[in-house]
């Protein structure tokens, strides 16, 4: 049976458009999207990685208009995105080029550079902060003056000033201790999954690129499950760094030349490099312990979703049939925000026609029985 | 001065130098707008470090204008939506295209913003080295 078009529901869907916003609207409440950009850090990025998109601003619009539904929020801005020209390709980015503002690693105690714990939530108590509440404008403007009166530079701190541009990386000095298997720069143009649909086998820039924008919620839940036994790795974080990238453009006529290129501006990202250990046979059937890598790179402070993407990254570099998530189909096809919450949700838009033709093939099914029990009762 | 280095100090440091500069030059010489600053993306191109292949991130809105000054054509492009800065950018570098007289008394004025912005970005670096750990091996009974 095939679809048929109805109408009737324009005046509905017009006065329900209205309820939406009046939702929204009804305490009064105007939400101020600079509060949103401002305020709403952890969201905002979340909101940006998840689009693939990474603009405060916009993101910020998105959040009031979904009134904080993420998965919504990230349909308008991929809505968005698809209406903007793309006018350029950036420069090679390199995460050695990030000023950091935060750097740990879970694997080393001391790494060159010292573990630099930044703004994180992870040793905070969890307790609801009731203080909150009476927060006042006054108020936070006396605490900031105290914070940057508390660090601004003294004499002493200019003389043994520690740089923490260019850390080295911890990888690095695995590499450097015969640990890690040391590779070359591999050059090679990435697809992009935007302009051209995945096909299977993938490429690794296609599936680095799919696990950068995918659901945090998904990305999470299918590394968890690795760890828990639905997947064959034990990874521990080599390193972690969150911090601010430098973006360059070449000029449209004279490309390749440093120098020359534009600075367009910096972004925050978090990268996190994740150390599988694996047994390796040798020659004659000697085996030994090496490491691989996971690698885990997203727009904005991300940190649990970066350290998924290193899990995910190093199952599916690392193809195994008896696990779902070491299958590239199974992870890949299923962690985008737009493409599985819009199916589900697509799941309540009418599908009277589908569904009538199922109940009269149940309704058929049931009428054949009993004329069948029948016919039997009458023998 | 090179670009990359100019544009690193112009959109790193005060939106007033950027501006001063670009009315300096609209004062004394026709700027045609070839393209009015308009919204797009790049498409940021990054290199992983387990296998060192390249892969694409994700897009940066930008605002990129494009202006003409004799001959010679400049181009702005900044990260976010600002329209202001993306022409004064372009007029700028348009003025460095065509090397005009008024670029060469700037430099002093862009390594004077250069050293304020390296000394806001030490401040910066301080205030979170506060965060770095400093282990204390506790002793063993």
């Amino acid at each position: 049976m095939g679809y048929v078009a109805v109408r009737g529901g324009t005046q509905a869907i017009e006065e329900s458009i209205k309820r939406l916003k009046y939702e929204r609207l009804k305490k009064g409440t105007v939400l101020d999207v600079h509060k949103i950009e401002d305020g709403m850090r952890g969201l905002i990025d979340q909101v940006m990685s998840e689009s693939s998109l990474y603009d405060q601003s916009l993101a910020a619009i998105a959040i009031k208009q979904a009134e904080g539904n993420p998965e919504e929020a990230v349909f308008l801005l991929r809505a968005y995105r698809s209406t903007l020209p793309r006018k350029h390709v950036s420069r090679m980015m390199s995460s050695e080029d990030m000023q950091v503002e935060r750097r740990v690693s879970a694997s080393f105690k001391d790494i060159p550079g010292g573990q630099i714990l930044g703004a994180t939530t992870d040793y905070t108590h969890r307790l609801l902060d009731w203080e909150l509440e009476k927060e006042t404008e006054e108020s936070i403007q006396d605490w900031l003056y105290a914070y940057h009166a508390e660090n601004r530079l003294t004499e002493y701190d200019q003389r043994h000033m520690s740089d923490i541009t260019n850390l080295p990386k911890v990888l690095d000095y695995l590499r450097s201790e015969g640990l890690l298997a040391s590779c070359e720069n591999n050059d090679l143009q990435p697809e992009d999954v935007t302009r051209k649909s995945l096909e299977f086998p993938s490429k690794r820039s296609e599936r680095l690129q799919v696990l950068t924008r995918g659901q945090t919620g998904a990305v999470t839940s299918l590394a968890y499950a690795v760890i828990r036994g639905y997947g064959a790795l034990h990874p521990t974080v080599g390193e972690l760094r969150v911090g601010q990238l430098p973006v360059y453009l070449d000029h449209p006529l004279d490309e390749g030349q440093e120098e020359d290129s534009y600075y367009i501006g910096d972004f925050q990202a978090t990268e996190v490099e994740m150390l599988v250990p694996v047994t390796v046979e040798k020659e004659r059937g000697k085996k030994e312990m090496e490491f691989e890598i996971g690698y885990g790179l997203c727009f904005g402070q991300n940190e649990t979703k970066a350290i998924a993407m290193g899990i995910l990254d190093n199952c599916l570099e690392n193809p195994n049939a008896d696990f779902p998530s070491q299958n590239e189909e199974f992870v890949l096809y299923h962690i985008d925000s737009v493409e599985s919450t819009g199916f589900i949700s697509h799941l309540k838009m009418p599908h009277y026609v589908t569904f009538q033709s199922k109940l009269d093939s149940i309704r058929k099914t049931k009428e054949k029985a009993s004329t069948g029990e029948t016919g039997s009762g009458n023998e | 001065m090179k670009r990359k280095e100019r544009t690193e100090i112009l959109i790193q440091g005060s939106d007033a130098i950027a501006r001063d500069f670009a009315k300096e030059i609209e004062m004394k010489y026709t700027v045609t707008v070839i393209q009015q600053p308009e919204n797009g993306l790049v498409l940021l191109k990054a290199r992983e470090t387990a296998k060192k292949s390249l892969f694409y991130l994700g897009e940066l809105l930008v605002t990129e204008c494009k202006v003409q000054i004799h001959d010679s054509i400049g181009i702005g492009i900044v990260k976010g939506h600002q329209e202001e800065l993306a022409y004064w950018l372009a007029v700028i570098d348009a003025a460095y295209q065509a090397d005009l007289l008024e670029t060469r008394v700037w430099s002093h004025i862009l390594e004077k913003e250069k050293e304020n912005i390296q000394k806001n970005r030490q401040e910066l670096q301080q205030s979170i080295l506060r965060t770095k750990v400093s282990f204390e091996t506790m002793d063993v009974q």
